[in-house]
């Protein structure tokens, strides 16, 4: 356990010290005036006496210290080495409390559901999706090194990701209960509206195709308007078949998380950053697309006329798009004895235990204990 | 009254003293004293009813004759002495403690002389008032009765210590009023030497002096620990120091030069005492007074 100074050019501030002390030393410089007729008997003294003196030396004291104290503040002072190695225990959400309580854990284990800012386990399960491997990583980093981990999963996981599980410790890892699989959410189909000017007359034949092929046959045929207005319908996806900048309109719309289509011709806006998403078997860009706030722009690089796109009459083209308009969820379920985490990741330093709020407490009570020295009627008569 | 420093309390420890002047009882003792006192002193002041044990020969006979009763004629006798109370008004006077700065000396000195006036008066004796002040000198002519009393508090209420000592010059009027014999109380700080010649030649010039010193805690003790700019009231004098080095050298010079004011008072024949701020009033007449020599009422 080492206190350290964080930011030891703080320290300058002890400079400060020179204050109270030329404070007390001016007040003894000042001489009050005295009535005194016996002046003739009064000699003055040739050589006066050159000791420094102070007036009040325990407010003196107390005043340096404080003084001292804030430059300590300033200096960040903190304690190294402060290692709470209590066993941790983990819950995810999901876990029954009926597995929790069969779990036997040691009294000083400090208990935690896996969920956002890690609440204690008195409290009610937290609810809502999670993504578990991420604070698991979370939680791992913010312990130190020597503390054993002990997490508690439901047999099926949901909330892992792509990245390999490897944490700083060997974890133990129990398993409890069937836990549930997320349900498959059945996204419906994207609804798509098309737009289009004369140019683009040709080309929204396809797309109807593939808007009726999206919604699998059942469904309204889609709107088409050779117009430049929003539909008044709600929809997913806009076909906006027009050449030039997109209108503000159509930018606001998605933003609020469309997804619009737009031909080669069209300009992009200029905060958007175009990534080629579909390329053809020679390697030819055919769709790129750019995020706008939460939705995005899909631009198809050439005409839509199956003499430069051949993939318009592909028999997957529909499905195909669809992926781009609505891509399909990453899996994040997992079975829990297949999603042991290994150890060996580098575990992160401890953080040193930061003492500024003790130090400013014990700053407190002496900034008091200094004005009631100070205003205290021990104190001499006023000058 | 308005303003009256004898308070019933000082009144009351002012008991049992008398004012006696060794001079004048000295010659009481004498027959030509009393002789004076048959004849001249004798100031008709009024009648009273006879009452058993007066002297049958004071009784007024030709008023008998007149209405069938006895009356005594009853006269104030001339007191053989004046009281002189002589009160130094300098600047100095106006010092006061730091721990009691509504005290001043003059203030002590004020209450003592009325203390002095109340005590010569009650005893039958004249008493007299004079402030030394630099521009004037502030006379109230000596004379008794109550009516005396009211003029001396007067006038002591209306003193303000300001001006440096009176010149030597000024003085006359005091020796044309002040008789010979008469008792003179001189109250000062006696710092400045000049009031201490004006005592020692008053005595030797057969005035019987007392001289009163009141000195301030501060000229007693020197309480200060700090840094100071001490200023002397009359000459405007300032001598800055730090009290804590000035203290050791100031009381032995100071001492030394009490002393050597006290000897000189003794050579002269001057009773002298001395009081310091902080100590009960009546305790320097009492030194002056308390053991009076001679017990011989008139």
């Amino acid at each position: 356990m080492n206190p350290v100074l964080l930011l030891p050019a703080g320290l300058a501030a002890l400079a400060a010290l020179a204050l109270p002390l030329l404070i007390h030393l001016a007040r003894r410089q000042q001489q009050r005036p005295t009535v005194f007729a016996a002046l003739r008997w009064l000699q003055a003294n040739p050589r006066p006496r050159r000791r420094v003196r102070f007036d009040e030396p325990w407010l003196l004291a107390v005043r340096l210290l404080l003084v001292a104290l804030l430059a300590l503040l300033l200096a960040r002072p903190a304690l190294l080495g402060v290692v709470d190695a209590r066993p941790r225990l983990l819950v995810a959400t999901g876990v029954d409390r009926a597995s929790i309580a069969q779990l036997d854990v040691g009294a000083d284990v400090q208990a935690h559901w896996l969920a956002p800012g890690f609440p204690a386990l008195d409290q009610p399960a937290p609810g809502g999706p999670a993504a578990f491997a991420s604070l698991l990583r979370e939680f791992d980093a913010g312990l130190p090194p020597g503390a054993p981990l002990t997490v508690l999963v439901p047999q099926r996981l949901a909330g892992a990701d792509g990245g390999d599980l490897r944490l700083g410790r060997q974890v133990e890892w129990r398993i409890a209960g069937p836990g549930a699989w997320p349900e498959a959410a059945a996204t419906p189909p994207p609804r798509l509206a098309i737009r289009h000017d004369a140019a683009h007359r040709e080309g929204t034949g396809y797309l109807r195709a593939v808007a009726l092929a999206w919604q699998e046959g059942d469904a309204v045929p889609p709107h088409i308007d050779e117009s430049a207005e929003l539909p008044a319908l709600p929809v997913e996806a806009l076909a906006w078949l027009h050449a030039g900048v997109l209108p503000e309109a159509v930018v606001a719309w998605v933003e609020q998380g469309g997804q619009v289509l737009v031909p080669a011709d069209a300009a992009l806006p200029d905060a958007a950053l175009p990534v080629v998403a579909w390329r053809d078997e020679v390697g030819e860009p055919l769709l790129q697309v750019a995020r706008i706030g939460r939705g995005r722009v899909l631009q198809l690089l050439r005409p839509l006329s199956p003499a430069a796109m051949p993939q318009l009459l592909e028999p997957g083209f529909a499905q195909r798009l669809r992926g781009f308009v609505q891509p399909p969820p990453a899996p994040t379920a997992v079975a829990a004895s297949d999603y042991r985490p290994g150890s060996g990741a580098t575990a992160a330093p401890a953080a040193p235990v930061d003492l500024r709020p003790w130090l400013a407490l014990a700053i407190a009570l002496l900034a008091l204990v200094e004005r009631w020295l100070a205003t205290s009627r021990r104190r001499g008569a006023p000058a | 009254m308005a303003w009256d420093p004898v308070t019933p309390g000082l009144r009351a420890q002012l008991r049992g003293l008398r004012i006696a002047s060794r001079r004048s009882s000295a010659l009481r003792g004498g027959g030509q004293h009393r002789s004076r006192d048959k004849g001249v002193g004798l100031e008709f002041s009024q009648y009273r009813s006879y009452e058993p044990g007066d002297e049958p020969r004071r009784i007024d006979w030709k008023l008998y004759a007149r209405s069938d009763r006895f009356f005594v004629r009853e006269a104030e006798r001339d007191s053989p002495i004046a009281v002189w109370i002589v009160v130094d008004a300098s600047a100095s006077m106006g010092q006061a403690d730091e721990s009691r700065p509504d005290w001043s000396r003059l203030d002590a000195a004020r209450a003592l002389a009325a203390c002095v006036a109340e005590l010569a008066l009650r005893q039958g004796d004249r008493a007299g008032l004079v402030a030394l002040r630099e521009d004037a000198l502030a006379f109230v002519p000596a004379a008794g009765g109550r009516r005396q009393r009211e003029r001396l508090l007067f006038e002591l209420e209306r003193l303000r210590a300001q001006g440096g000592v009176v010149d030597e010059t000024r003085l006359r009027p005091l020796w044309e009023r002040i008789a010979p014999d008469d008792l003179v109380i001189v109250l000062g700080d006696f710092l400045d030497p000049a009031t201490a010649t004006l005592a020692t030649r008053l005595a030797a010039a057969r005035r019987e002096v007392v001289a009163l010193q009141l000195l301030t805690v501060a000229e007693r003790d020197f309480p200060f620990g700090d840094g100071r700019r001490f200023i002397d009231p009359e000459t405007g004098e300032a001598l800055p120091g730090d009290a804590r080095a000035l203290r050791g050298q100031f009381l032995a010079r100071f001492g030394q030069a009490q002393r050597a004011l006290h000897a000189r008072l003794g050579e002269a024949g001057i009773r002298h005492a001395v009081h310091v701020l902080d100590e009960p009033l009546p305790q320097p007449l009492r030194v002056l007074f308390g053991a009076a020599p001679g017990s011989d009422a008139a």
